[in-house]
């Protein structure tokens, strides 16, 4: 067997297999493969950074990863928005420290050099007497991220100046992934981002997303409380406990019928169709799905995009609930992502509809959610296994539905319409290679547009 | 004899307050002995039916926006539950498949500085300062220090939980989850 060098496209090309749906460990722990990550997708990729409605009043700012790099996102005095390094231009310190609040200008607290809200410099202590007025202000401002824009209120940033932009980078499918929610109504940021650490990679956390293999025996115990309906249909396929009895797995009911879409530069949705899940909730949530056929949402959403009940998922790490939140994961280091909740409610819905999702918003992901409790424990143990030498050898495996992925090209959707399946998945990876590689936007954009199979 | 010279100088009032701080102290105690000795059934009880348990999120704010350090009842929160919620966070630990749970968490409730702030007399407002220190699985530590607030109403059978706010001291979580009860 032939190893090749670490961040050679041809190392590379070897960790990904869609044609048998295996995946090499190391892309999970790997330290050098993170670095890559952080160059070729943090480094170039649209990411989320906040809402507006999270900045509403001049000062106002909301401190955002990219990649390993904070910045600061700052309601100007004409009310616009710039997104600018939280780094001093004379020797990095950061020039604020707090996650987010209201300031009037941000210092230094290092040597007192004073940038406005639009990070122009306008302060720098002893002008005259150390520098002799020979330093040029203007030369030094907070540095910009590239590009900023912001769709229905989203706010997104690049630090490559080339990328291409935004609405193209999201193509169709990231925006219904966004439709989805900023069609719900008069969109509102809740106060209050939830945050906390995992000790694991941030790709678990993205390609669970897509995962509906794993509630049901992942989530038993919160299906046993009544957290998540479920089918009375039980199929163990051979699940025992360790004490040898038959574990009572009720079979998600959303196992029939499943809607996936792969959209261009990794982006999808994967999950249960509307239908199925109409099937599946209580008549008294039927709301959380059916306003996507009201006049307004179905216009901006078309024929296909409409029908989506699943979880739509931009690459690479921002996923967008049923339930109006975003689930940002943000990778420290191979081995540590921070999970950020952003949670919405529509300002138009009565007092009881708002009370009554941000119930539900609290208890069903964070630390204390009734499901993400045990999510966190898969990835963390899984990414554990990918570090022994031995442990490392076994491959990770997308076998589910492969080779029977047939893509439907309608409406400019590229959709799958199978059972349960691990197609999202697999596109995830076969982007995540075509990305970590640094190929051009060009070629990047063609190894992720979809074709007829996967 | 010193009972007598305790009863003698020490005002009856003030015997009474000590007696009070003697039997909050000894519930919070008590408390504490079932959440570590995993008995969740008997420590839910201890909540009234109207109770609320809420755990707002803390945020890494400058010192002139502290007013809105944490977040507020209608707002977003790690905890916000009523009495049924509470129970079923019980029920799901107790289903054996709750996994981040199965092995259990070892925990030790350190409860302190323990001061009665109000006593409206079917109530009283207290506040402790709380250290969880939590071992799980074969090398993980977790430590949770912060401080509480709670509204105690006195019945029948003793004190019961009608109120209790946690102020966690972390802003970002260090912890994998808050599969543990405060």
């Amino acid at each position: 067997m032939t190893i090749e060098a670490p961040g050679t496209t041809a190392y590379l090309d070897s960790l990904v297999n869609v044609a048998t749906g295996e995946l090499d460990r190391r892309i999970f722990s790997d330290e050098e493969i993170f670095e890559l990550e952080m160059q070729h997708i943090f480094g170039r990729a649209w990411l989320f950074l906040c809402h507006e409605t999270q900045i509403p009043k001049k000062g106002d700012f909301f401190e955002a990863p990219m990649g390993k790099d904070n910045v600061l996102v700052v309601r100007q005095r004409d009310r616009s928005i710039k997104a600018l390094l939280n780094t001093c231009t004379h020797r990095g310190n950061a020039v604020c420290r707090a996650e987010e609040g209201n300031v009037r200008n941000f210092m230094c607290t290092y040597h007192g050099w004073t940038f406005g809200l639009d990070g122009e410099l306008v302060g720098v202590p002893g002008m005259s007497d150390f520098y002799r007025d020979e330093l040029d202000r203007t030369k030094h401002p907070l540095r910009k991220v590239a590009q900023l824009d912001n769709y229905k209120g989203f706010i997104f940033a690049t630090m490559d100046p080339q990328a291409p932009p935004l609405l193209e980078f999201l193509g169709r499918t990231g925006r219904i992934a966004i439709d989805l929610l900023a069609e719900r109504g008069d969109i509102e940021a809740r106060p209050g981002v939830q945050k906390f650490t995992l000790n694991c990679n941030w790709k678990f956390t993205a390609d669970n997303a897509f995962d509906y293999y794993h509630p049901q025996i992942t989530h038993i115990s919160a299906q046993a409380v009544g957290m998540i309906p479920s089918a009375d249909v039980n199929d163990t396929g051979g699940a025992k406990t360790d004490e040898g009895k038959a574990l009572g797995v009720q079979r998600l009911p959303t196992d029939l019928d499943t809607l996936v879409a792969l959209g261009e530069y990794g982006h999808a949705i994967s999950g249960p169709s509307l239908d199925s899940m109409l099937r599946t909730l209580p008549p008294e949530m039927h709301e959380l799905v059916t306003w996507r056929q009201n006049p307004g949402p179905l216009a901006a959403l078309g024929p296909v995009g409409s029908r989506f009940a699943g979880h739509p998922h931009l690459f690479p790490t921002a996923w967008f609930t049923m339930d109006a939140q975003i689930s940002l994961r943000v990778p420290r280091s191979a081995g540590v992502t921070e999970v950020w909740w952003f949670s919405f409610k529509d300002r138009n819905e009565s007092p009881e509809e708002q009370k009554a999702q941000l119930g539900r918003q609290i208890h069903s992901f964070g630390p204390a959610g009734f499901l993400e409790q045990e999510d966190g424990e898969n990835w963390s143990q899984s990414t554990a296994q990918t570090r022994g030498g031995a442990s490392r050898d076994i491959p990770q495996l997308l076998k589910m539905g492969l080779g029977r992925g047939k893509i439907i090209h309608e409406d400019g959707v590229a959709r799958i319409e199978a059972p349960v399946n691990e197609h999202a998945q697999l596109w995830t990876y076969l982007s995540w290679l075509a990305w970590v590689k640094g190929t051009s936007w060009d070629e990047l954009r063609s190894a992720t547009t979809p074709g007829d199979y996967i | 004899m010193a009972t007598a010279h305790l009863e003698t100088t020490i005002a009856p009032e003030k015997i009474a307050a000590m007696y009070l701080q003697y039997e909050v102290e000894q519930f919070y105690t008590h408390e504490a002995a079932l959440l570590d000795h995993q008995r969740f059934e008997e420590w839910v009880d201890l909540f009234t039916d109207d109770t609320a348990y809420f755990m707002p999120i803390r945020r890494t704010v400058p010192r002139r926006n502290l007013s809105r350090e944490f977040t507020r009842p209608g707002e977003m929160a790690f905890f916000d539950d009523d009495k049924a919620t509470l129970v079923g966070r019980v029920q799901k630990l107790g289903t054996g498949t709750a996994w981040a749970e199965d092995p259990p968490s070892r925990t030790r409730h350190l409860v302190t500085n323990v001061r009665i702030i109000e006593d409206l007399g079917t109530e009283l407002t207290v506040e402790t300062c709380f250290h969880l220190y939590r071992t799980r699985l074969k090398s993980e530590i977790d430590e949770w220090i912060g401080r509480r607030e709670d509204v105690l109403r006195r019945t029948e059978e003793g004190f019961r939980i009608a109120r209790r706010d946690i102020y966690l001291d972390q802003t970002v979580l260090l912890s994998q989850n808050l599969s543990n009860f405060f």
